[in-house]
């Protein structure tokens, strides 16, 4: 007689299903779907709560009624009317400075929420400014007539751009107060709620004082923190790269030194006629900003340094012992 | 008010269950925190070991756009979206034939109404060299680039390019070729 298990006598054999036969498998299927869902609603729950108490409030403290609302950097561009545009011309009202681009998608899906905007609020102390950071105004032109955009528009430019801290998303949007301080920052689409609830805050405020009750509405993410860029730094004989350190002498070495250097982001030129030319190319901008590490450590700073050797060919990614296919760039 | 924007969609859309889509959105965020790396890493290969002078190879582009990035195919969908585009610099000894691009996906994201034509992930393009007919055997190098725009789910990085070195060597008629690659090379659609 065979030797049953207590298991086996416990269960009856009309209702025993061995393990691979296709009654169970659905149903462990589901035990495991339901293991997997519970798990991700916990992770779920723990990240929301990580996010509430303490990555976010950590950015708001950035951003926040702590009196470091930073003032809007002041330009001047001429629209696509032909028509001035200057933001100081806007002071006392509530600014939504958009900066977007005909090629971009998320951009384009917010345009119509913008129009309604203006419409909304235009009469009460309110001004959209779109700036495009499209390469030629031409597609702009033809874009804002298609929508029957309502407010100026201006093609802005790379050291516009940093002016605000850089935009290497578009959308980016800043919310700048009736005193002319930055009050958010939302990069990517955002919903128009979002923009609606911060206007109505902003309007209430004062052109004279900071409002430091404001709250940023709707989700904030890392790259919605307020950092402006440096004049000093975006005006410097090397765009982007702190040269405040230097002395007049020590900068001629400096630029000559990037004169000998290529540059690998593929634009074929120097480090400082890449960085002159093409002030967004992150790439010649950390190799400058690498060379005047070098150059302040390694060569000190009483002396000038003498400039780098010429380039070599393998310098440039190419075989010293065989023909180049292109003429080496000036 | 009537009009909602990517984010809001987004949510109210998506049938994936509510972890997977909340991961995605932080890994987003967590990519777009770093939008300073490049979005696309980019290399050539050759079909063939070395070529001869007076004939013509087929190269490989292998490009890979980053996780929760997408570029638009070199034939987008809607007229606006910028195509991604390899382009060889002019050389006296090479000529480039065609250039064959891979189809894109239809892939329907928030920010627009219809399905946009896109790659992601692996993308490879195919390229047919001629070399000129006096050629000296040696390693010669072409410079081209991969160019492309790039967006995630709710935002847009500006049109860039990745520099790529087409390394290629020119051997005498009487060296034989070894095909290398091939796995690349039979998934492109040469005409």
């Amino acid at each position: 007689m065979e030797e049953q298990t207590p298991m086996e006598n416990k269960t009856p054999p009309e209702s025993t299903a061995p393990e691979s036969s296709p009654q169970e498998k659905p149903s462990a299927a589901r035990s495991k779907l339901l293991v997997g869902a519970a798990l991700a609603i916990a992770l779920v729950i723990g990240l929301y709560y990580m996010n509430r108490y303490w990555i976010a409030p950590a950015v708001r403290a950035q951003s926040k009624g702590d009196g470091s609302h930073p003032a809007a950097p002041a330009f001047s561009l001429t629209d696509i009317t032909g028509q001035p545009l200057k933001l100081s011309d806007f002071h006392g009202k509530v600014v939504v400075l958009d900066f977007w681009a005909t090629w971009c998608g998320p951009c384009r899906i917010e345009i119509p929420g913008f129009i309604v905007l203006q419409k909304r609020y235009g009469t009460q102390g309110f001004a959209m400014i779109g700036i495009s950071m499209d390469d030629s105004p031409e597609p702009v032109v033809d874009f804002y007539k298609e929508l029957q955009m309502n407010y100026p528009v201006a093609v802005g430019n790379g050291r516009m751009g940093e002016l605000y801290g850089g935009i290497p998303g578009l959308p980016t949007t800043f919310l700048i107060g009736r005193d002319g301080r930055i009050y958010a920052k939302h990069v990517g689409a955002t919903d128009p709620a979002v923009f609606e609830s911060e206007i109505k805050q902003l309007l209430a405020g004062s052109p004279e004082s900071e409002d430091k009750t404001f709250h940023q509405a709707g989700p904030i993410f890392e790259e919605d923190k307020v950092e402006l860029g440096d004049p000093a730094v975006i005006d410097s004989e090397v765009p982007g790269v702190d040269l405040t350190k230097l002395t007049a002498d020590q900068k001629e070495a400096f630029k000559k030194k990037l004169e000998n250097q290529h540059c690998t982001c593929g634009c074929n030129r120097n480090l400082l006629d890449c960085r002159l030319n093409d002030r967004s190319c992150s790439i010649s901008k950390k190799l400058a900003k690498d060379q005047l590490e070098a150059f302040l450590n390694g060569k000190g700073t009483g002396s000038v340094s003498p400039p780098a050797p010429p380039p070599t060919s393998k310098d440039k990614g190419t075989d010293d012992a065989t023909p180049p296919a292109t003429p080496p760039s000036k | 008010m009537e009009l909602q924007t990517a984010k809001k969609r987004d949510l109210g859309k998506m049938r994936m269950p509510l972890g997977v889509l909340v991961l995605t959105l932080m890994a987003a965020s967590l990519g777009w925190a770093q939008s300073n790396i490049p979005v696309v890493e980019a290399h050539a290969v050759m079909a063939t070991d070395a070529m001869h002078a007076d004939s013509m190879v087929k190269l490989a582009v292998l490009a890979q756009v980053a996780a929760g990035y997408h570029i638009n195919d070199h034939m987008p969908s809607l007229d606006y979206l910028i195509p991604t585009k390899f382009e060889v610099e002019p050389s006296g000894q090479f000529t480039v034939k065609s250039v064959v691009y891979p189809k894109g996906t239809l892939k329907k994201f928030p920010f627009s109404d219809v399905p946009l034509s896109v790659y992601e992930g692996k993308v490879v393009v195919g390229m047919v060299l001629q070399a000129g007919k006096t050629m000296p055997a040696g390693t010669y190098t072409l410079k081209a680039k991969f160019a492309y725009q790039a967006c995630n789910d709710h935002a847009c990085l500006g049109p860039t390019s990745v520099p790529v070195a087409l390394t290629i060597k020119v051997v005498p008629h009487n060296v034989p070729l070894k095909a290398v690659e091939t796995d690349v090379f039979q998934r492109i659609k040469f005409e």
